[in-house]
């Protein structure tokens, strides 16, 4: 009874510390955005140029353009390259990189491709892509699966590679077959770390999406970029600027949110 | 001890020589003229360049920087980075009341609306119907938009495809039927596919498609440099609207763009006559009369905001440096 009880204590002061923790942090965290807000309306007062307008300016072209719906219609736009691309990229960048996991000679032929393709200045060779794809949304689509393929197939394959030798050992101890081993003990081992690679997979993937919409044909998010800039409306460009920001690390918060309830139980909140 | 004085010793070396860098700088800030182009050179900038070369005859220091695209040369010219831009800033000075003004015309906007023959043959078939323009507020959308509205028709859907040679390709592959152009590439659908294609009728469009622009403190400050530049420039202009042959003889004199390829070569006098013939550089650098003309077409554009009528030219425009130079050379 009293071990329950002092059980059950220890597991109230736990609950209580970590809510404090979570408290503390998400304080300090508002208190860093509202800083950085803070030092922007500043800036854009005294102003240090010309083309950089107050916060207070950007939040109200912000206000404005989703209330006239033209942030939404350029963000579903840009989604279309973005989702097709990233979908297109975990397809095959995950089975090319547990491929190259598993095999040698998969390794051998396609690595060096990757590793080129990562290495690569992307910016330099999206003009590249219109010679052959034209300027529509296949151009836009092979720019995003350019940046978010390496990513992906490059995780995949070392966390295949990276696998624990004495789990495999093990399954081979219990006489486990070549399949049971890839499915019941590589592709799991190896789970955790090709999912941060379809993370960082879709933050390649937002870059290159941005980059296809500023360099081949203007559309979307990067119309609107491209547009406000043109006519020197900086604010409603800085809100578009910021929107695609925010947007990308809410995208990849949520995903680093899912990878930690699925793969790492000792980083879940609340355990 | 020893190494605190050797440190200081260096600290203060060092300091010393920042501020004399920084000094020299300043210094030839002032002395050099800084001119930023929006675009890379080609053969349609041949007598600006020309135009700089005589300038630096003359002993004006020009150091040319090409950038991007125009707004990024204006960015620079207006964070001071820059004293003369070219291009067309008329949103920048009206959105952010930027301290620049143009002060000289270059040229007149000069561009073809191209349609494949056999899908349109003239203004009123283009209701409805799908048509490329270069981007979104920009002077071949004006122009457009402007035609349409004359001739009472709507287009179906205005797409952006940034660049005439783009467009010229995607008319000759058939992606679509109906765009605007500039002459190089107009001149290029009459040669890869011969009566395939039909240009449509622009008439009394005159927005100014080039001008060179400045802050006015720059303009106030170096009355000097900017007389011999609008001397050079007006005279070039002038020689060239005379007889546009000259332009190859500049090139060569002042080895202007050395590394042109050969079939782009064969570009520099068609383009020339063709622009002389129609008007596109004015003989006296603009005028009041052309800066309203320009509010007008760059509201339609959406550059511009509010009553076109209710919109001064001297917030644009500063004429100081071109009436200046009128006095001298006399009216062309």
């Amino acid at each position: 009874m009293a071990a329950r009880t002092a059980r059950a204590a220890h597991a109230g002061v736990g609950a209580a510390g970590r809510r404090l923790r979570k408290d503390g942090t998400l304080a300090w965290q508002a208190a860093s955005v509202l800083a950085v807000m803070l030092a922007w309306e500043i800036a854009g007062r005294i102003p240090i140029n010309y083309a950089f307008p107050p916060f207070l300016a950007v939040l109200r072209a912000f206000v404005e353009m989703v209330l006239d719906g033209s942030l939404v219609r350029a963000f579903l736009v840009t989604l279309v390259p973005l989702v097709l691309g990233v979908l297109f990229s975990t397809v095959v960048g995950v089975g090319a990189g547990v491929l190259m996991g598993l095999r040698r000679g998969v390794e051998w032929v396609a690595a060096p491709v990757f590793i080129v393709l990562q290495a690569a200045p992307v910016a330099a060779i999206i003009p590249l892509v219109t010679f052959v794809y034209g300027i529509g949304l296949a151009a836009k689509t092979v720019a995003v699966i350019l940046l978010a393929l390496p990513v992906i197939a490059l995780n995949a394959y070392k966390a295949v590679r990276n696998v624990n030798p004495s789990l495999v050992a093990m399954c081979r101890s219990f006489l486990g077959t070549r399949r049971q081993t890839v499915q019941k003990v590589i592709l799991p081992d190896a789970s955790p770390v090709i999912f941060a690679g379809l993370r960082l997979g879709v933050g390649a993937g937002f870059v290159g999406v941005i980059l296809a919409e500023l360099l081949i044909t203007p559309t979307g998010v990067g119309d609107l970029i491209t547009y406000h800039r043109s006519v020197a409306n900086y604010a409603e460009m800085y809100a578009t600027i910021l929107t695609i920001v925010v947007v990308s690390a809410l995208c990849l918060n949520g995903l680093q949110r899912i990878e930690a309830r699925l793969f790492r139980p000792e980083r879940r909140e609340g355990t | 001890m020893v190494h605190h004085a050797f440190t200081r010793r260096c600290l203060v070396a060092g300091a010393v020589c920042l501020a004399l860098v920084a000094g020299r700088g300043d210094a030839d800030a002032a002395d050099t003229v800084r001119v930023a182009f929006g675009d890379i050179a080609t053969v349609e900038t041949l007598n600006f360049l020309t135009a700089l070369e005589r300038a630096r005859e003359k002993g004006l220091d020009i150091e040319t920087t090409f950038f991007k695209s125009e707004d990024i040369a204006a960015q620079a010219v207006v964070g001071g980075q820059a004293d003369i831009g070219v291009g067309t800033p008329y949103a920048l000075i009206q959105k952010v009341r930027a301290p620049i003004r143009m002060f000289f015309q270059m040229s007149t906007l000069q561009f073809y609306p191209v349609v494949d023959a056999a899908a349109y043959q003239d203004w009123k078939d283009l209701d409805g119907e799908e048509i490329a323009v270069h981007s979104r507020g920009s002077g071949t959308e004006a122009i457009m938009l402007l035609m349409a509205k004359r001739n009472g028709i709507e287009y179906g859907r205005v797409s952006y495809v940034p660049g005439s040679e783009v467009r010229a390709g995607a008319l000759l592959q058939g992606n679509i039927k109906a765009s605007i152009v500039d002459s190089a590439n107009r001149r290029l659908l009459d040669e890869k596919a011969p009566g395939k294609f039909k240009t449509l009728e622009v008439t009394d469009v005159e927005a100014t498609d080039e001008a060179l622009y400045a802050n006015t403190d720059f303009l106030e400050g170096n009355k000097e440099a900017v007389d011999t530049l609008m001397d050079a420039l007006l005279a070039t202009w002038r020689e060239l609207n005379d007889d546009p042959k000259v332009v190859a003889e500049w090139r060569e004199k002042y080895n202007l763009l050395p590394d042109l390829p050969e079939d782009l070569e064969g570009e520099i006098l068609p383009y020339f006559e063709e622009a002389v013939e129609a008007g596109v550089f004015p003989d006296n650098g603009g005028s009041e009369e052309a800066a309203r003309t320009d509010l007008e077409f760059y509201g339609l554009a959406g550059q511009l905001e509010g009553d076109p009528k209710g919109l001064k030219v001297e917030d644009f425009w500063t004429f100081d440096p071109l009436n200046r130079a009128l006095k001298r050379l006399g009216q062309g």
